[in-house]
């Protein structure tokens, strides 16, 4: 089916569609809801205002993604020491009920933590490549098409990405297990 | 021989073709080492699962942004602030452009149709004020006021004018 941004129906199938996806890929970006709601609106707000056609409800998926990865990377660079001084607030600001429940909650954001460090720690083309893997719910021939390269580049980013988290976190496996 | 890990990777991200996933799933079955690999990959996995967003806030974002956008693009009176934002939203090279083209069009028109003393005076005639002597009158151009006169003054102008006045002081009882 032919999407239209500005046509209503187009629209509200896309934005259904989307909406969860690009939320989640945007939050892992900067990692921020607040933010992350902000950007993701303005992906849509474009979206219509470009007045654009697509082949396919998938092919505008693909635009929108884009454009989330490209304001949430642009966010990031701008308000690198910002966003890391309100993350910091942030998980101080967190605390649980009773005892169990807070030991509990400090585990799984302690957790938490070492993931986005190892996540964020690692070269951008291999970072968003997992982002979009783990949190897009996105297969290779899709992010192949997000990112503009081929379907193997992508399966070779993605078992190196995995493997630098491996390293990372491999000091961290008492919690999964 | 075990299996290449990026073999397993695609493997456990659903993306291995046939021949090579049934391959891959006999081999697992009698390599206890493969397997331990498989399961260090899907913990890896599962450990990035856990940093996920909370789906009430998403649900309560979605909606929120949702009704926002509808306001904006899709209802009745959402259309014309939508229309002007689109009109207004314009890169610098051509609201350079557009104001460049106002001040031409500004000076333009003063050259043009341009004012001349003589022109500028048809329409407003001119009319200047000078305050001195000529034209302001003092009301008064008398140096003493009211309180300079007596009593016996006032009463007797008064009296001379045809007024009875009667006065009396308070507290005071008149003599009979």
């Amino acid at each position: 089916m032919e999407i239209r941004s500005t046509d209503k129906e187009s629209f509200t199938l896309v934005y259904d569609g989307c909406y969860r996806v690009l939320i989640r890929i945007c939050y892992h970006v900067v990692y921020n809801m607040d933010i992350a709601e902000d950007l993701v609106q303005e992906a849509f707000e474009r979206f219509y205002l470009k007045n654009m056609t697509f082949p396919s409800e998938d092919e505008a998926k693909y635009w929108l993604i884009r454009v989330v990865r490209n304001l949430a990377l642009n966010h990031v660079r701008r308000n690198r020491r910002e966003s890391t001084m309100m993350e910091k607030v942030r998980q101080r600001s967190s605390g649980g009920a009773n005892a169990r429940d807070a030991q509990k909650e400090l585990d799984e954001s302690e957790t938490i933590r070492e993931v986005r460090k190892a996540v964020s720690g690692l070269p951008e083309n291999l970072r968003m490549v997992i982002i979009l893997k783990e949190y897009g719910d996105l297969d290779y021939k899709s992010i192949g098409k997000v990112l503009g390269i081929s379907e193997g580049n992508v399966k070779v980013r993605v078992h190196r990405a995995r493997k630098k988290l491996e390293e990372t976190l491999a000091g961290e496996e008492a919690y999964v297990y | 021989m075990c299996i290449d890990e990026a073999l397993l990777t695609s493997y456990m991200d659903g993306e291995l073709g046939e021949p090579y996933r049934t391959q891959t799933e006999e081999h697992l079955a009698h390599c206890p080492a493969c397997r331990a690999r498989l399961d260090r990959l899907k913990a890896i996995s599962k450990m990035l699962s856990r940093d996920d967003v909370d789906e009430v806030a998403v649900e309560k974002a979605k909606s929120e942004t949702a009704s926002l956008l509808e306001r904006k693009f899709f209802s009745e009176d959402g259309r014309r602030p939508a229309f002007l934002r689109r009109r207004i939203e314009m890169g610098l090279g051509s609201m350079i452009t557009a104001a460049a083209g106002l001040v031409v069009v500004f000076i333009g028109g003063f050259v043009l149709f341009g004012t001349s003393s003589e022109q500028t005076s048809e329409i407003i005639p001119s009319y200047t004020v000078q305050a001195d002597t000529s034209n302001v009158h003092f009301v008064s151009t008398q140096d003493r006021g009211l309180d300079g006169y007596s009593l016996e003054e006032i009463l007797s102008y008064l009296d001379s004018k045809g007024y009875d006045v009667d006065i009396s002081i308070k507290g005071l009882q008149p003599i009979e």
